[in-house]
C-alpha cells in the first residue's frame, strides 16, 4: 500500500513527526513501510480505496502515549488509536481518515486483578485470551464475558459497546473508571479515580459531579489507557437449554417469551437468537450446497437445516449461580419455552469442576475464535460487515424488521446471517453481512445493500449501535433530532478538547473543524 | 535448578538478538497465535477443510519453514489477516517461526 497523506499535510511535516515519534518511543516502534500500512488496513474492506493508514506507532506505556499525542498535536498529524485493532466487520485497525497514523496499544498489556472485589484494571493491549490465561494461571474464580471474536481487546470491546453472552454480556456497562490521555497530552482519571489514591476507583462508577466514562466510549475525545472492568464471580452451576424454533415466524413468540423472562429477572443472561445461517456458516461452506453462486432457495435452506439439525432460529439460554437457585428456576424457563412449541430443547448443565466443552465456552466466559469461520462461507477470500440496528424488545416489531431486511437480502443477492441480542430493555439486531471478496460483481452490491438497510431502518426510527468506518457519517446522519443537535454538541466538545483535530477525526461521525470537509454526504 | 538457570542465562547472553526470543517461541506462539491455531481455533477449523485435519493445528505440522511463516503472518493467507509489527515484532516472529519449523529442521 502506497503512502497517503491526510488533507493539508505534507511529507516534510510527517517526516518531522515520525522522527519525533521515534525519539519518544524508539524508532523500532514506528512502522511506515508499505507492508506496515497493509497490516493496519481493513481486511474485510468493501471499499478498498478508503481508510488507508499512513503507518503505525506502538507505545509501551501511558507516558509514551502522552508523548505521541503531544507530538501529533504539535505537528497536526492525525492519529487513530486502537487497542488491539481486531474490530472485524467494523474496520479492523484502519482509520476513518486516510493518512492517519495508527496508535497501536497492542504492547500495553498490564493486568491487575482485585480478586476480592471481582474487578480487573487493564491496559488496552490485554486481549480476552490474555486475561483468561491470567485468571487461570492464578486460579482466580472470576469469569469473562467474551464476544464471538475473542481475539480482540477486553477494553477495546467495552469501548465499542461489544457484547458477550453471560449475565455480564453488556461489556460497556461493566466499565468502572477510566484513565484517559486527552488530545493535549494531559491525563485524567474518571469516577473515583479523580481522587488520587482512592481505593474505590474500581467500585463506584460515577464519582462526584458529571460522569465522563461514556463520553470516551465510541468517541474521539481521548485515548483510554487503562480501565477497570467488573468480572463475574464464577457460578456454582450453569444450567439451561439450547432451543431450536422451526419456522421463520417463530421469532416473534421467542422474543416475547425471552424478553418477559429477562425483564422479570428470571433470565439474567444476555442471550442471542441466531438464524440458521449464523450456525451453519461455521460448519460448512456455501458451495457444498449451491453451485455457481445460485440463490439459497427454501429447499436448500431446508437441506442445510436438516443436515445440522438447525431450526430457522436457535438460541442458547443459561441460568447462572447457586445450584439450588438455578435448579429452582429451570422449570420456569422450561415451561415458558414449551408453551411456544419449540422444534427441540437440548438441556445443558455445568457444575463447578466439570470440564467446559469448547463449543459451550461462549456461555462460560472461555474465549473463542471459531465463529470467525463464517468468513469462509463463500470458500475463498471472505469477511463480513456489520449492520446492527437497535430494536424494541417486541416480537412483532423484530419480525417485521427482519422480514423487511430479508427482502433486501434477496433483492441484492446476499445470504442472511442475522441475530437478535437481548439487552435489559432492547434488542440489537446484529447482521453480519457475509462477503465474497473473490467476486467483484457481488462486492459492488454490498454498499448499496447496506445503505438500503440503514435507510429502511431509519424510516422506522431504528438506528445502529455501531457501524463500519464506511457508514459512520451515514449512521450519524440518522440521529437527526433538532437538526442533528447531538452531533453539534459532540463537535463543540471535540473542538474544545482537540482544537488541532488530531485525535481520530471522523470517528462516529464526529469531525473536528480542521477536517470538517471530509464528512461524507 | 539454580545451576540450570545459570546455564540458560549464559546461553542467552551469547545468542543473536532474534534467537534470544527463540526459547520463548512456544510461549509466544501460545500468546500470539494459539487463539486461532489451537485445536478449537478459527485457523485450525479452516485449515482442516483444506488438508488432513490431523495436522491442521500448526504445532502438528512438520512442513513449515520460517520464510513461509513470516510471509503468511505479514501478508496474510486465505482468511488469516496479516499481523502488524506492533502486535508481533520481527524478533517475536522469528522466535515463533523457529519454534513452528522445528520439525523441518530436526
Amino acid at each position: 500500500m502506497d503512502p497517503v497523506f491526510p488533507p493539508g499535510a505534507s511529507a516534510a511535516t510527517f517526516d518531522r513527526a515520525l522522527k519525533a515519534f521515534g525519539g519518544a518511543i524508539g524508532a523500532d516502534n514506528v512502522f511506515t513501510t508499505d507492508q506496515d500500512r497493509d497490516t493496519y488496513s481493513d481486511k474485510f474492506a468493501v471499499n478498498e480505496a478508503g481508510h488507508h493508514p499512513y503507518g503505525g506507532v506502538a507505545p509501551s506505556s501511558v507516558e509514551e502515549v502522552q508523548a505521541i499525542v503531544r507530538i501529533a498535536a504539535e505537528n497536526r498529524v492525525p492519529i487513530w488509536p486502537i487497542s488491539r485493532g481486531k474490530n472485524l466487520g467494523y474496520g479492523y485497525a484502519a482509520p476513518e481518515l486516510s493518512g492517519s497514523i495508527v496508535l497501536d496499544m497492542s504492547r500495553m498489556k498490564k493486568i491487575e486483578v482485585d480478586v476480592e472485589n471481582g474487578t480487573a484494571l487493564l491496559e488496552p493491549g490485554v486481549g480476552f485470551y490474555d486475561l483468561y490465561d491470567y485468571l487461570q494461571a492464578h486460579n482466580i474464580p472470576l469469569w469473562l464475558s467474551v464476544p464471538g471474536n475473542s481475539w480482540g481487546s477486553v477494553i477495546g470491546n467495552a469501548l465499542d459497546r461489544g457484547l458477550g453472552y453471560t449475565p455480564y454480556g453488556e461489556n460497556t456497562s461493566k466499565l468502572c473508571g477510566l484513565e484517559v490521555v486527552l488530545p493535549d497530552g494531559d491525563i485524567i482519571r474518571t469516577g473515583m479515580g479523580a481522587m488520587a489514591g482512592s481505593p474505590t476507583w474500581n467500585l463506584y462508577r460515577y464519582g462526584f459531579g458529571p460522569s465522563w466514562d461514556q463520553l470516551f466510549v465510541q468517541s474521539n475525545f481521548g485515548i483510554v489507557t487503562k480501565a477497570n472492568i467488573w468480572l463475574m464471580s464464577a457460578p456454582e452451576q450453569v444450567k439451561g437449554m439450547d432451543i431450536e424454533m422451526d419456522r421463520m415466524e417463530d421469532l416473534a413468540p421467542l422474543i416475547d417469551t425471552l424478553g418477559a423472562l429477562r425483564r422479570e429477572g428470571v433470565l439474567q443472561q444476555s442471550p442471542t437468537i441466531g438464524n440458521w445461517l449464523r450456525a451453519a456458516n461455521i460448519l460448512t461452506t456455501r458451495q457444498e450446497w449451491v453451485k455457481d453462486g445460485g440463490p439459497l432457495t427454501d429447499s436448500v435452506i431446508a437441506a442445510i437445516r436438516k443436515t445440522f439439525n438447525l431450526g430457522w432460529w436457535g438460541v442458547s439460554v443459561r441460568l447462572y449461580g447457586r445450584e439450588a437457585i438455578t435448579n429452582a428456576t429451570y422449570p420456569i424457563l422450561e415451561q415458558a419455552i414449551n408453551a411456544i412449541r419449540p422444534m427441540s430443547i437440548k438441556p445443558a448443565v455445568w457444575r463447578t469442576g466439570d470440564p467446559i466443552p469448547p463449543t459451550q465456552g461462549g456461555w462460560m466466559g472461555v474465549p473463542m475464535t471459531f465463529p470467525l469461520q463464517n468468513a469462509n462461507w463463500f470458500g475463498g477470500r471472505g469477511g463480513h460487515i456489520g449492520f446492527s440496528p437497535i430494536l424494541p424488545q417486541s416480537g412483532k416489531l423484530a419480525l417485521e424488521q427482519f422480514l423487511r431486511a430479508y427482502a433486501r437480502y434477496r433483492e441484492f443477492g446476499m445470504d442472511p446471517q442475522t441475530s437478535f441480542a437481548f439487552g435489559e430493555r432492547h434488542l440489537i439486531n446484529v447482521n453480519a453481512v457475509l462477503l465474497n471478496k473473490d467476486d467483484p460483481a457481488f462486492m459492488k452490491r454490498v454498499d448499496p445493500f447496506l445503505r438500503a438497510l440503514i435507510k429502511d431502518a431509519r424510516a422506522h426510527g431504528y438506528g445502529e449501535y455501531r457501524t463500519h468506518l464506511d457508514y459512520m457519517d451515514t449512521v450519524a446522519d440518522t440521529y437527526d433530532f433538532n437538526n442533528h443537535a447531538l452531533r453539534r454538541l459532540n463537535e463543540k466538545v471535540k473542538n474544545a478538547l482537540d482544537p488541532a483535530g488530531i485525535l481520530a477525526p471522523g470517528k462516529s461521525g464526529i469531525w473536528p473543524t480542521a477536517y470538517a470537509k471530509e464528512r461524507r454526504a | 535448578m539454580k545451576g540450570r538457570a545459570i546455564i540458560l542465562g549464559l546461553a542467552l547472553g551469547t545468542a543473536p538478538a532474534w534467537a534470544q526470543d527463540a526459547g520463548n517461541g512456544k510461549a509466544l506462539f501460545h500468546e500470539k497465535c494459539a487463539m486461532c491455531h489451537d485445536a478449537n481455533g478459527m485457523g485450525t477449523g479452516l485449515l482442516a477443510r483444506r488438508m488432513d485435519p490431523k495436522i491442521a493445528e500448526l504445532e502438528k505440522r512438520t512442513d513449515l519453514t520460517p520464510d513461509f511463516i513470516a510471509a503468511a503472518v505479514r501478508t496474510g493467507i486465505g482468511n488469516m489477516p496479516n499481523i502488524s509489527r506492533g502486535e508481533v515484532s520481527d524478533a517475536q516472529l522469528a522466535a515463533i517461526s523457529a519454534y513452528l519449523s522445528k520439525g523441518k529442521n530436526q
